[in-house]
């Protein structure tokens, strides 16, 4: 059965490489930001249409250099792929699950029907005689079409490793793993995904041009659904994330293709079983089976002995006034859930927001940082009216928060959390990252420093290592302070930061909000705990249904007889 | 003209039944799971091979063949939920897509190397080999168009019976409704899951055996099927049974008019863009009320 010669065996190899670009886009996409498309052939045959116009179909001047159109082709259609991948991202954002699924499903059938329907593209019956690829006097085919391609894998495997090293490839992950938490760290989850539509695209295009160009011809089935079905599957058995997976998923496919004559139906029966049982079985693919041992292990760090409390990283911007709230009100259809709130807070002050359970202080606290819009009123925060933005352009006026049920990025380590926490204080954008500037690594390398003094502040240095999932509740919630700091905020809004805490935490939380304050830091908190309150706050706030019904330094609220009667005297005694 | 068109819509009708009972399916199965599965035109299409199947191999009537197929179905629809749906479920979403994606290829090409790749003919349900047809005013209307169009109609109220006038079918829709109520009031979640499926599954082997005759069974028509029967779902709305029933209807009418009117090869794509435009403009669907749409 192995008696193949080397030609054919090339010509395999040339396909695995070719898809193993395409299955790379896709393995980002699904295995690094968690989104599924059924619909890559549709880049990989805009990729394919776009050089075989320009080479077979077009005709060049005569004193055009013979390489120039296989180029113009593979730059161009690299570039619309990229484009309608932007589109398909843009369109996305409206889906997830199988939603998302059927609707780059629908884009990739979209684009048969087009090429199947489009005369100067050859109907069903496509465009044939593309020309051989030259470079110079090289033709590329037969076993320089099998080095360019595996050079266009070494291409994409360098861009994405890159990308996935930088910035963007940690806003990726954070955005993995929780997407609010990541956008209210300031990571623009929205761009981030429609990047990732583009690259995923611009790839399958790429995949697309040399595909056209090496098999000489293009015709509508060649990029239909069972092309990005095949795609899912390459990334599935080789294991999504990363680049490794979806390059050995193409290989194992490829090699089959080689046999594929002598299997004939058996083959696609044989893949679609093993992705039931590799998605059932083994989440993470093939490549997770070799890179089990490699997993981040949740283990305790040694070095211990920092001093109690260390100086503040980086000194938090100054503003005269942090946050003001100015009749903010905000309905579930008929529950008024925050009723005509007003306030401001004074600059490197600490406040309490107190109030039964159902007062309206999550609901607050969610309008505020961008999550949930009020439907009347106005949210300024460091002087900009902050009413209808996004949590990450809130987030970037210098405002952090954590969330009352504490929402960590649960598969990153500790350090990785809050290295994703700076993700404000880097610079690198997408490209800087794509190209490995110098910013991108001295991006990851300060926002790795910063991460570890703010740990190191904290005192949760020994979790440094251990996974967010694994972490107690306690530990969890000031990991996600540390997440928040990291960021550099002057404004930090904690919702319930000592629920869970055991005594000894509590102390130390109490220590840190105190250093905190002294830093200059702007600090809201809700809270439950009341000793805690009473000894930390300047001033505390309490919602009742709603509205504010008292404001004041901890001595006065503490004897406010509309208070008492709040907590004590009506039928919601919660706490 | 006039005539053309009623030809048309007639046409359109009987090949939307198919997409309608595809489009049911989905919905029974989200309904009950929260998963849809991409698979359910390629069941629609291995239902009409068994109806073949036992045709010609068992010598089965068309009739007994009809009732056969469907409860194989049944049966291949327990299996199915069991070895496939519930271990990928216990993954993740993502992982249940990508499970039910697989076994789109299990079955599209599986039956392949059963049946071989060429579609086959299945018996019209009265006539045998030819169908019977009639004029009626100017139109051309074949026993086959009505017979789909009333079985189809004799499946939504067998399943509106069921779903909504048996303390049996009750307990599923709780059970689909609200998991952990259901299971407080002592209704076995899993299993009204695994019904569910296989009511789906069923009723795709049913409706593959009352088109076959029409579109032939086998071959690589079963994503056809499977998209335009998604088409109708979203068109119609994917939470709403009847929504999804007149949502494939429409999407056959709609595609054989395109056929008629313009081209064969501008309907496909044309069908497709709805499918995008749809869940752009009103995921919900045409025929759903809004509160219905839970993703």
């Amino acid at each position: 059965m192995l008696a193949r010669n080397d030609a054919t065996l090339m010509q395999a190899g040339t396909y695995a490489a070719i898809f193993a670009v395409a299955a790379i886009g896709l393995s980002l996409l699904l295995g690094n930001v968690a989104q599924i498309s059924i619909g890559q052939a549709g880049f990989f045959g805009i990729g394919g249409y776009t050089l075989a116009y320009l080479t077979a179909v077009v005709t060049w001047p005569s004193n055009v250099p013979g390489w120039l159109p296989f180029v113009a082709g593979t730059l161009l259609g690299v570039a619309l792929a990229a484009a309608f991948g932007l589109l398909l991202g843009l369109i996305a954002l409206r889906f997830r699950g199988h939603y998302l699924a059927m609707a780059t499903l629908a884009f990739g059938l979209i684009v048969v029907g087009i090429v199947r329907a489009s005369k100067p593209l050859g109907g069903s019956v496509g465009i044939s005689n593309v020309p051989f690829a030259h470079l110079g006097s090289l033709t590329i085919s037969g076993g320089a079409a099998f080095w360019y391609a595996w050079a266009m894998v070494g291409l994409t495997a360098l861009l994405t490793r890159n990308l996935l090293r930088g910035r963007t490839g940690r806003a990726f992950e954070a955005i993995r793993n929780d997407e609010l938490a990541a956008e209210a760290a300031g990571i623009p989850t929205r761009r981030y995904k429609i990047l990732a539509f583009a690259y995923a695209g611009a790839l399958a295009g790429f995949a697309g041009t040399f595909f056209v160009a090496y098999l000489g011809l293009v015709e509508p089935n060649a990029v239909g659904v069972s092309l990005s079905i095949d795609l899912l599957l390459m990334v599935v058995l080789g294991g999504a994330g990363g680049i490794s997976g979806a390059t050995i998923g193409a290989s194992i496919v490829g090699i089959t293709n080689l046999y594929g004559h002598d299997l004939e139906n058996w083959r696609p029966v044989i893949y679609g079983i093993a992705v039931i049982v590799i998605v059932v079985a083994f989440p993470r693919g093939i490549a997770g089976l070799f890179s089990a041992g490699a997993a981040p292990k949740s283990k305790p760090h040694e070095t211990d002995g920092a001093p109690e409390i260390m100086p503040p990283v980086a000194a938090p911007p100054a503003r005269a006034q942090w946050l003001a709230v100015e009749h903010a009100t905000k309905r579930f259809g008929g529950l008024v859930a925050v009723d005509d709130v007003s306030f401001s807070l004074e600059s490197g002050t600490l406040t309490s927001l107190i109030g039964p359970n159902g007062a309206g202080k999550t609901t607050l606290f969610n309008a505020i940082t961008g999550i949930g819009r009020v439907d009347e009123g106005r949210i300024v925060v460091a002087g900009e009216d902050v009413t209808r933005r996004r949590p990450h352009r809130v987030a970037a006026l210098g405002l952090g928060r954590t969330f009352q049920n504490a929402r960590l990025f649960a598969e990153m380590t500790v350090l990785e959390n809050a290295v994703a926490g700076a993700y404000l204080c880097e610079r690198a954008g997408f490209f800087a990252d794509l190209v490995g500037l110098p910013v991108s690594r001295s991006d990851r390398h300060a926002a790795r420093e910063r991460a570890r003094r703010v740990l190191g502040r904290l005192g949760l240095e020994p979790l440094a290592r251990r996974l967010a999932r694994d972490l107690s509740f306690g530990e969890r919630r000031r990991v996600e302070l540390a997440r928040a700091l990291a960021a550099n905020p002057g404004l930090l809004l904690l919702d319930e930061p000592a629920a869970g805490l055991n005594a000894a935490e509590r102390v130390r939380l109490r220590e840190d909000l105190r250093a905190l304050r002294a830093d200059g830091i702007t600090l809201l908190l809700i809270e439950h705990d009341m000793r805690l309150v009473m000894e930390i706050s300047d001033r505390i706030m309490v919602l009742k249904f709603g509205k504010l019904i008292a404001d004041g330094t901890p001595a006065r609220v503490r004897n406010d007889p509309a208070v008492i009667s709040a907590y004590l005297g009506t039928a919601e005694v919660s706490m | 003209m006039l005539a053309q068109l009623a030809q048309l819509v007639i046409a359109g009708l009987t090949v939307g039944s198919g997409y309608a009972l595809v489009a049911l399916g989905i919905h029974i199965i989200l309904r009950a799971t929260r998963v849809v599965n991409f698979a359910q035109g390629e069941f629609v299409i291995l239902g009409g091979l068994l109806a073949y199947g036992l045709v010609t191999t068992l010598h089965f009537g068309i009739w007994a063949a009809l009732a056969g197929a469907t409860v194989l179905g049944f049966a291949i629809g327990l299996l199915y939920e069991r070895a496939v749906l519930r271990p990928a479920a216990r993954v993740g979403e993502l992982a249940v897509t990508i499970a039910t994606i697989g076994t789109v290829y299990v079955l599209l090409y599986g039956h392949a190397l059963i049946w071989g790749s060429l579609p086959e003919p299945l018996v019209f349900f009265s006539g045998g080999a030819t169908d019977l047809s009639w004029q009626i005013l100017g139109l051309h209307v074949a026993a086959q168009q009505v017979w789909i169009i009333a079985l189809l109609a004799i499946a939504l109220a067998a399943l509106w019976f069921f779903f909504e006038r048996t303390t049996y079918g009750k307990a599923i829709r709780a059970a689909a409704d609200n998991p952990l109520g259901a299971r407080l009031v002592g209704i076995d979640v899993d299993r009204a899951r695994a019904i569910s499926v296989a009511i789906a599954i069923a009723l795709a082997a049913y409706g593959g055996t009352i088109v076959g005759p029409i579109t032939l069974v086998g071959g690589a028509a079963g994503i056809a099927i499977a998209i335009k029967g998604f088409v109708g779902a979203i068109v119609g709305g994917l939470e709403s049974p009847l929504g999804c029933a007149l949502g494939g209807l429409l999407v056959g009418v709609v595609e054989k008019l395109l056929e008629g009117q313009f081209s064969y090869e501008i309907a496909d794509p044309v069908v497709y863009s709805l499918l995008l435009l749809m869940l752009v403009v009103k995921p919900a669907g045409l025929f759903a009320r809004p509160s219905a749409v839970r993703d």
